[in-house]
């Protein structure tokens, strides 16, 4: 089967349904600074008039720590519980907005449509959310048995020099080549669920599982050149913003629209992978049916 | 006749291994004490097997009627020991897991038996279950001048919870292994007002109190093991049996340890007049430059600043993640730093242990201060240097981290240690070890000390500092100085190079710092600007008002006032930047002795910010945040930095959603 159609296909899809990848980002943006703005008021009042943020301005952060004393820990409990809070709301808040992207991303669906989008976020909203507890719960129990295990016996030997370490590396790089494996479960099961009404998650995880290991061949390779590009990208945002200081207003404002646009950008590499697996399971579909009505 | 002739003898036979020069050209100590040791590993017992002849000189002028010798590793025989007790803990649950050191035989130079005059003694907490200290009544009392010699048979099992000393598999390492005497104090010797031993228990929080000595060491092992010792190897043989014996001699060190594993590399390098070895596992083979690159950083800036490190060998260990336990201690010539397996570059805490352990042999080795008793005398001073080192080789502001996102100053970390601790002030630094109430041990000790040395530093200077304690070594080098021997030479120093700029002493420094538990934090508490009202008048009678000068503006004058308050209770003297609007600087100084100081200033210029210790001079200032303040405060870093963590929340949340 030919790889790049799906992802062509994902590509294409995926600009279309920007409406989403834009509802997507303003909905997390709001979220996430409900946190961030507080935070924000909480550390100018506690460093009030004082010059010290001159040191943060240089990046230097840590010199400022022992100065905020037990203004310190209050801090740290805010970010610490505000994280929370934010992490669950964020992940609930996609939980959501996958249903509509799905939704649009069919190829039935020409341009993008709210009400699509709303209505697949909600009628789907509570499949999705148990599909991505299971799949998230087997990504951690895969990860603590392919790594964690090894690390734990690694530990227990003692008796090589940085043997958790290399155990680390050696099952970590194998817990990575088993997780586009996990996501395709996961897409697949999604997309199936969005163009089968009356499918319930389960029988969706079901599809997702028989559906990735018959179409291994196809289907791997393109989730692998998907999540590469998308990590790709994290790796390039992480190593370019926190190394950014940008000192005037100006600088910080632009810093700020840069970091939103990379963000928004990344939301849509996310969307571009669901296209690419909508596509890959039409594709599949379709080709069954065209055999099916050849030999009927 | 005959009996002197055989003493003298005896003596001469016994003196010589001690007095003969074999690695230093001169004694450096007085060699009170001496240690031979014959000692073989059995690696199936875990145990070491000791003959020792060892001695110790009656130096003083009183007449001693016993000795006291410490057997540390008895700490480890029972959960009922002082130092477990001290820990809640336990040494284990199985008998391999204990540790123990027991006296086979020992016998005076006459071949006397003195095992039944032996008793164990609890001089510090009177815990009869403690077996640390070994108190053996002599036969004769030893007069001024008499050598004490002991003839001792022991063994001593290693812990299995290398706590400093233990074994884990094939690896061990062996200190605090063999009976060693206590040091003997007679009145007016640091704090003693009457003769007497000094031979604390072993403590869980307390390190240790030692003659300088010479030891000559033989340790027999299976040959396959690589040993690393304080000594200088000066000669290997090998046996059939399977095993070899290595000779050893170490002149003038305050303790020998030793450690044994099969899977060291063993590295060498020279610097000046050091030969320095580096044992590690083969697997850390890339950590070689850089342990070598620290060690020799901490030479050359110790032997500058403080005097030179005097013998030709050093040896260095960096022991594996299963021997661990053994990691960060020192033995003068023999120290452990502490690694892990590909530790990044960017953090230096390779490094920082190197130099830290080296720094003990100027501290606790040449200048053998007591750490039962005065522990911020070693390691509060060795933080200290430790700190000034690390950010002087490795950058001011990253000497223990230099990472794009993140850089850590050495000396943040000390002084965050003691600014953020809860119990900052709940005891002073004149604490015995072991007394430091609420687990303040390692903050005191370590980092409050470093914190007001470099507060000292702060106000005399970094050249007077370094005077200090080249004059310290100079005076105390191979002595046991106390805490009062220090603050005399920071007295002398400090006066000779400033005259009476500080007061006729620094005695009102060290009371508040190292004797007091006050907390030292100076505030800017406001400051304004009024306009002059420039109305010049006087009310002539009922309501009006004689105007003498209506034809100044009213706001070209200003009345400016910076307002400052110490809140703590340490007072020290603090530099006042005050910055106007035109650009005008004004520098003041305060003797920070009142509650609140006012500097005001009339002109045609506002005040637009003013600081207090500008060059954060005090680093005991518990809050820097407070020692400024603006009328324009910037925000953009806060905003910048909340913006950061924005973005990463985001990736986050996308991260975790599948």
């Amino acid at each position: 089967m030919d790889i790049l159609s799906p992802i062509k296909s994902g590509f294409k899809r995926s600009l279309k349904c920007w409406k989403g990848v834009f509802i997507n980002w303003i909905l997390t943006f709001f979220i996430v600074i409900m946190i961030a703005f507080p935070l924000r008021g909480a550390i100018n009042s506690i460093l009030g008039s004082s010059m010290i943020t001159d040191k943060l301005s240089k990046g230097i952060i840590f010199d400022v720590i022992p100065d905020l004393g037990s203004n310190f820990k209050t801090l740290i409990s805010m970010i610490t519980s505000g994280f929370f809070i934010v992490l669950l709301s964020g992940f609930l808040l996609n939980v959501f907005i996958t249903g509509g992207l799905f939704s649009n991303l069919k190829r039935k669906e020409g341009r993008f449509s709210y009400s699509v989008f709303f209505n697949g976020s909600i009628y789907k909203f509570w499949s999705f959310l148990v599909i991505m507890l299971i799949m998230s719960l087997i990504i951690l129990i895969s990860g603590f048995i392919v790594i964690g295990i090894p690390i734990i016996i690694a530990s227990g030997s003692g008796s090589i020099d940085g043997a958790r370490l290399r155990a680390f590396m050696r099952f970590g790089s194998l817990f990575l080549l088993l997780l586009p494996i996990f996501l395709l479960i996961t897409d697949y099961a999604r997309a199936w669920l969005v163009m089968n009404e009356k499918g319930g998650c389960f029988k969706a995880i079901g599809f997702g599982f028989s559906h990735t290991f018959r179409t291994f061949l196809s289907s791997y390779p393109v989730m692998v050149i998907l999540l590469i590009s998308q990590s790709l990208f994290g790796w390039i945002i992480l190593k370019i913003l926190p190394g950014m200081t940008p000192a005037s207003s100006g600088g910080i404002f632009l810093f700020f629209l840069l970091s939103q646009f990379l963000f928004f950008t990344r939301i849509l590499l996310k969307v571009w992978r669901y296209g690419s697996v909508t596509a890959l399971l039409e594709m599949k579909m379709k080709k069954e049916v065209d055999i099916e009505g050849f030999q009927s | 006749m005959k009996k002197l002739l055989f003493l003298f003898v005896l003596l001469t036979g016994l003196l010589v291994p001690s007095h003969a020069q074999i690695v230093l050209k001169e004694p450096l100590s007085n060699r009170q004490t001496y240690y031979k040791i014959d000692a073989r590993l059995d690696i199936h017992n875990r145990i070491v097997k000791g003959k020792m002849e060892m001695y110790w000189v009656n130096k003083s002028s009183d007449i001693i009627p016993d000795i006291q010798l410490h057997m540390y590793l008895n700490a480890f025989r029972s959960n009922k020991s002082t130092m477990y007790k001290e820990e809640m803990g336990s040494p284990g649950m199985t008998k391999s897991d204990f540790g123990w050191i027991t006296i086979n035989s020992i016998t005076d130079r006459s071949g006397t038996d003195l095992s039944k005059s032996m008793n164990f003694i609890s001089p510090d907490d009177g815990n009869p279950e403690d077996m640390t200290v070994l108190k053996v009544n002599l036969p004769d009392p030893a007069r001024p001048g008499d050598t004490v010699f002991l003839n001792v048979s022991f063994e001593s099992k290693l812990p299995s919870k290398i706590r400093r000393t233990g074994y884990y598999e094939d690896f061990y390492f062996v200190a605090q292994w063999f009976p060693k005497f206590g040091v003997y104090e007679p009145a007016g010797m640091r704090f003693a007002v009457k003769g007497g031993w000094n031979c604390h228990q072993f403590h869980s929080n307390s390190e240790f109190y030692s003659n300088h000595s010479v030891y000559d060491v033989k340790i027999t092992l299976p040959d396959e093991y690589v040993v690393g010792t304080g000594g200088l190897l000066l000669n290997e043989t090998e046996s059939s049996d399977g095993t070899k014996t290595l000779t050893y001699r170490a002149e003038d060190i305050v303790d020998f340890a030793w450690t044994a594993w099969p899977g060291y590399a063993v590295y060498t390098d020279q610097w000046k007049h050091v030969k320095i070895t580096l044992l590690l596992p083969k697997e850390r083979a890339e950590q070689v430059e850089r342990q070598f690159t620290a060690v020799k950083h901490a030479l050359e800036y110790l032997t500058e600043n403080v005097g030179p490190y005097p013998w030709p060998h050093l040896t260095f260990v960096d022991p594996p993640g299963k021997g661990g336990g053994s990691g960060g201690m020192e033995y003068t010539t023999l120290f452990t730093s502490l690694s892990a397996y590909r530790i990044p570059e960017y953090l230096h805490l390779p490094e920082m242990v190197t130099v830290h352990e080296f720094g003990h042999a100027y501290f606790m080795g040449i200048l053998a201060s007591n750490e039962f008793e005065e522990p911020w005398l070693d390691e509060g001073i060795n933080s200290y240097w430790e700190q000034r080192i690390m950010d002087y080789y490795y950058g001011e502001n990253s000497g223990m981290m230099d990472h794009p996102l993140l850089k850590v100053s050495d000396k943040s970390i000390g002084r965050l240690s003691y600014v953020m601790s809860a119990n900052k002030n709940t005891v002073s630094n004149a604490e015995f070890s072991w007394n430091y109430a609420h687990d303040t041990y390692g903050m005191m000790s370590y980092m409050k000390s470093a914190t007001w040395l470099y507060t000292l530093m702060g106000i005399v200077g970094e050249e007077t500092m370094n005077e200090i304690f080249i004059e310290y070594y100079r005076e105390w080098a191979f002595k046991h100085p106390s805490g009062k021997d220090f603050v005399a030479v920071v007295n002398r120093v400090v006066t000779r190079i400033h005259g009476n700029k500080f007061g006729p002493d620094m005695n009102w420094f060290f009371d508040q710092t190292l004797y007091g538990t006050g907390l030292c934090d100076y505030k800017v508490s406001a400051f304004f600007n009024s306009g002059i009202n420039s109305y010049e008048g006087m009310v002539t009678g009922g309501d009006s008002l004689s105007v003498l000068n209506p034809d100044i503006k009213k706001d070209t004058l200003y009345k400016s006032v910076a307002q400052f308050e110490r809140i703590g209770e340490v007072k020290l003297p603090v530099d006042i930047l005050i910055h106007f609007t035109n650009g005008d600087q004004v520098s003041e100084t305060w003797d920070g002795i009142g509650r609140f100081k006012d500097f005001e200033y009339t002109g045609a210029r506002k005040i637009d910010w003013v600081k207090i210790d500008p060059e954060n001079k005090i680093t005991m200032d518990v809050n820097f945040i407070n020692n400024s303040m603006t009328s324009k405060p910037d925000r953009k870093p806060v905003r910048l930095l909340t913006d950061k963590l924005v973005s990463f929340m985001q990736l986050f949340i996308q991260f975790i959603s599948l």
